[in-house]
């Protein structure tokens, strides 16, 4: 008797409450990707088992949480995400190369959708071909940061076009008196980088950094409106490059 | 950020419970910036529901102690990853306390097969009552359990407080894996619906 499969919508309880496994589990992770609505649900059903489990609240042995402080200054820390990647329940075997990839795929269409709105002047347009330039570069490589002051920064550098992009999500906004300001760190003195634009949806830039050297670092700081020639406050967000 | 051991324990109005939401996500982002004294406050909070949890799934002592540790170390390593837009920081605290407690047994279920038909007989959603102590968020699932059928409240109070899959759970009740999945979904919906909880 061949037993047919249920509908996935149906598997929805049973998935948020980790009682589905193996191939059942993975086809719902698959279903998952494709429905918004069982994303949905399943959002808030796990609000419910997250009661369930605060109604069975037991206070722990003695000196666990003591041990568990210990075992984390001892652990390191996953880098923050700047795209709206895959939750950690997901549990996805290739997450971290997957994300990468995404990562650069959305800093890549965040410039495009950026700029599409500059797309009038003919400078930004330049702008444009030398941001799409660097991010499609063979030698394109990622990083991403948390910035002091609040924000997490992603920077995608290719060394053959001596340049770099910024993006950068959640900064919290400055008074108009104020305003973000990249620099090019290095050895002589650090070098103008450009002025970060406000937020949009609370992404910041894309900003083109070109005349990149060896050896330089980026580096963030809040300047003055209007800039400074060089860095008058403490760097926010340091990369090396 | 200091949190009052006393009111966990006594009665929460929803206010307070809003409230300590908002504590534990802001010192969630805290924890995401590398703070060890928002981390240790972050145990102190999360570390009764995630003990409990792992406790009923897990029931055996030191193994539950291993695996609340792994939790919690787990929500150090990976704070910068929790989403608010996606949920409540509680919620992203027990679903990952829940995967491992049941990732925990779930390899020893696979190679006892009597526990299963032993269980049959010990069923009772009073699991709840069992391991938590007096809380307000206890009574008020009680009475939301109760708001189930006994057949949607026995599904959900096996795979949730048991780790049970829904096929065991359809083994150990003998009836088709789709009526059971079905009674866990309804049931779940249902305890969501009473309980208010914002998706």
């Amino acid at each position: 008797m061949r037993i047919r499969r249920p509908e996935p919508h149906t598997l929805a309880g049973a998935y948020a409450m980790d009682a589905l496994e193996g191939n059942d589990e993975s086809r719902f992770e698959r279903h998952l990707e494709r429905c918004r609505q069982c994303a949905e649900e399943i959002r808030g059903l796990r609000e419910a088992t997250s009661r369930l489990a605060v109604a069975a609240a037991t206070d722990p042995p003695a000196g666990l949480i003591g041990r568990a402080v210990i075992a984390a200054a001892q652990t390191r820390q996953l880098a923050p995400l700047t795209s709206h990647t895959r939750p950690v329940w997901a549990r996805r075997t290739k997450l971290a190369l997957t994300a990468a990839v995404a990562g650069i795929a959305v800093v890549a269409a965040l410039a495009v959708a950026a700029q599409s709105v500059h797309d009038q002047l003919q400078q930004d347009q330049r702008q444009s071909r030398a941001i799409a330039s660097v991010l499609t570069a063979r030698d394109a490589a990622m990083m991403r940061a948390p910035v002091s002051t609040g924000g997490t920064a992603t920077v995608v550098m290719s060394g053959r076009e001596h340049a770099l992009v910024f993006v950068a999500k959640g900064l919290p906004p400055l008074p108009p008196t104020r305003c973000y300001e990249l620099w090019l760190m290095r050895p002589g003195g650090d070098k103008p980088a450009g002025m970060l634009p406000g937020p949009r949806h609370g992404m910041t830039g894309p900003v083109l950094a070109s005349g990149l050297r060896t050896g330089d670092r980026l580096g963030l700081t809040i300047e003055p409106a209007g800039g400074s020639p060089r860095p008058t406050t403490a760097t926010i967000l340091q990369l090396a490059l | 950020m200091r949190l009052d051991e006393t009111s966990r324990s006594a009665g929460l109005d929803l206010a307070a419970g809003e409230t300590r939401a908002d504590e534990l996500r802001a010192l969630l982002c805290q924890v995401a910036r590398g703070d060890s004294d928002a981390f240790e406050a972050v145990c102190r909070h999360i570390a009764g529901p995630v003990f409990g949890t792992v406790r009923a799934v897990v029931r055996d002592l030191p193994q539950s102690e291993e695996v609340v540790q792994e939790v919690l170390v787990e929500v150090w390593r990976c704070a910068s990853r929790f989403d608010a837009d996606r949920g409540s920081a509680m919620a992203w605290v027990t679903t990952i306390a829940h995967r491992r407690a049941v990732d925990r047994v779930r390899s020893e279920r696979r190679s006892a097969e009597r526990e299963l038909r032993a269980a049959s007989h010990a069923i009772a959603y009073d699991d709840v009552a069992e391991t938590a102590e007096a809380n307000l968020d206890a009574e008020r699932v009680r009475r939301c359990l109760r708001s189930l059928t006994s057949l949607q409240r026995e599904a959900v109070t096996l795979a949730y407080y048991r780790g049970y899959t829904y096929r065991q759970v359809a083994a150990l009740l003998g009836v088709a894996a789709g009526t059971v999945s079905t009674r866990m979904r309804d049931g779940l919906i249902r305890l969501r619906d009473c309980l208010g909880v914002e998706p």
